[in-house]
């Protein structure tokens, strides 16, 4: 059970990381927002990569700690895992919808479309359909154990297939037209890379905030329903005997 | 029993059920021949469009039917508690996974093979002389389906609302098969040289590979209990 004093520990820490979350995102917002210069080509449209790709890198990191608490949780067992990984999945899944959504916004103005098949849209949308696949066959299965396992199971194989999902959508991509938009060989500035950072590390620690409460809630409701279930058995048990 | 002996007996049993129930294969056909019919009202193609969209179609036909193929493989196991008795075999669980593998392998590929000629008549294709490196691109790409959709088909046997989860959470895992299936497909049916699509059939190996092993490694997860 050391798992269990790892997360009691790092709990303790929770209300670091939600005001480093403030600080950050306060930080990275003014230098995003205000301090920052207009970029060359796109003007302020550019400003809204300080809110989507944060949202982005965090959605994979969400994925990759989603995919390692479930390896862990088939090796284990440890209950509170799972509560983890499902706390992470719904966390992702959110934090995916919000990036695709800045990236259309951001597609409007700069593609001229809301909506192209461009590879790494393509396979944000893939990502999001294996998490809220993950997340219905949770609500799918009676029994926790079950639900636990079979969720761990989807988890790592969408896992494993994600990099060939990606590589494949960006083969076919390029086969057909033409790439809408390369980052190559454009040199971010420091002073879009400096607000970047901050907004990256602090959509980070509020994703990580974010992720001990949710953790704890399921945690505790799952004692909780224990706890009813043991109340419920001697209800009846004592009043069979009278 | 060896591990090979019970791959070999769920292979059987699998055969001879479908020999004398015939369920699985002939609604696998009628549904993807409806399928093909929906699919030339919504169009309407002349020789030209039919050629650049007749991939597609097809391998979205292949899929369909291949879903109605797993989710019945597992889901006959239900009658009579047969999943129960699978899971008492005292060999590893994989066998039974790489026996059922091969099993939906052999009743999508077979289905694949009996729809083909009707896609040739029904969209009027002209006849493929390259007709082994077709088959080849059939058999990586069903490989990767049953691979996968077994252990699905597996997964999702024992929750609620089994048909519909099957398709929503096999479909998205799929993206490569398919992508590469029907570019691949479409090489072969224009003509093309090989050089142009060998980079799909190199995906579809890859794509066996790893989910052959992923799979099995997780089919252990799936039926322990």
């Amino acid at each position: 059970m050391t798992i269990h004093r790892v997360i009691r520990k790092v709990q303790r820490f929770e209300g670091w990381f939600g005001g480093g979350a403030v600080l950050c995102l306060i930080a990275g917002l003014y230098l995003g927002l205000i301090g920052s210069p207009p970029d060359y080509y796109q003007g302020e449209v550019v400003r809204i990569m300080y809110i989507h790709v944060p949202l982005a890198h965090t959605s994979l990191l969400g994925y990759t700690v989603l995919a390692v608490g479930s390896l862990w949780y088939l090796w284990k067992r440890d209950p509170i895992v799972d509560n983890m990984c499902q706390a992470v999945a719904a966390l992702s899944a959110v934090f995916t919808a919000l990036a695709l959504g800045t990236g259309m916004i951001w597609g409007k103005p700069t593609w001229d479309t809301w909506w192209t098949w461009d590879a790494r849209l393509t396979s944000f949308t893939v990502l999001l359909l294996i998490l809220i696949g993950y997340l219905m066959l949770r609500t799918f299965v009676d029994d926790p154990e079950k639900e636990a396992r079979y969720g761990a199971i989807l988890a790592i194989v969408g896992f494993v297939d994600l990099p060939i999902i990606h590589f494949s959508v960006e083969w076919w991509r390029t086969l057909h037209q033409p790439q809408s938009i390369s980052m190559r060989g454009v040199s971010i500035s420091s002073g879009l890379l400096v607000p970047l950072l901050f907004m990256s590390v602090g959509m980070s620690l509020l994703f990580s905030y974010m992720l001990m409460v949710r953790t704890q809630l399921l945690y505790l409701d799952r004692l909780l329903h224990a706890k009813k279930g043991r109340l419920l058995s001697q209800f009846h048990l004592s009043k069979s005997d009278s | 029993m060896t591990s090979f002996n019970v791959i070999r007996w769920i292979v059987w049993k699998d055969f001879v059920t479908e020999l004398r129930s015939r369920e699985t294969i002939s609604s696998m056909v009628f549904f993807a021949l409806i399928v093909i019919l929906i699919f030339s009202f919504s169009f309407s193609m002349d020789q030209q469009a039919a050629r650049e969209v007749i991939a597609g179609i097809m391998w979205v036909a292949f899929a369909f039917t291949g879903i109605i193929g797993l989710g019945k493989s597992f889901s006959t196991e239900l009658q009579n508690d047969c999943l129960e008795a699978l899971q008492m075999v005292p060999e590893a669980k994989g066998a039974i996974y790489l026996g059922k593998v091969a099993a939906n392998f052999a009743f999508m590929f077979v289905v694949e093979i009996l729809l083909f000629p009707m896609f040739v008549i029904l969209f009027n294709l002209e006849v493929v002389e390259e007709i082994s490196l077709l088959l080849l691109v059939f058999f990586l790409a069903t490989v990767g389906l049953s691979a996968i959709g077994t252990l699905f088909s597996a997964l999702t046997v024992q929750i609620r609302a089994r048909e519909v989860m099957l398709p929503i959470l096999l479909l998205p895992l799929v993206v490569p098969v398919m992508i590469a299936a029907v570019e691949a497909t479409k090489g072969t049916l224009n003509g093309d040289p090989l050089a142009m699509y060998e980079q799909w059939l190199e995906l579809l190996v890859i794509y066996d590979v790893v989910f052959t092993v992923v799979s099995f490694w997780m089919f252990e997860f799936v039926m322990d209990s």
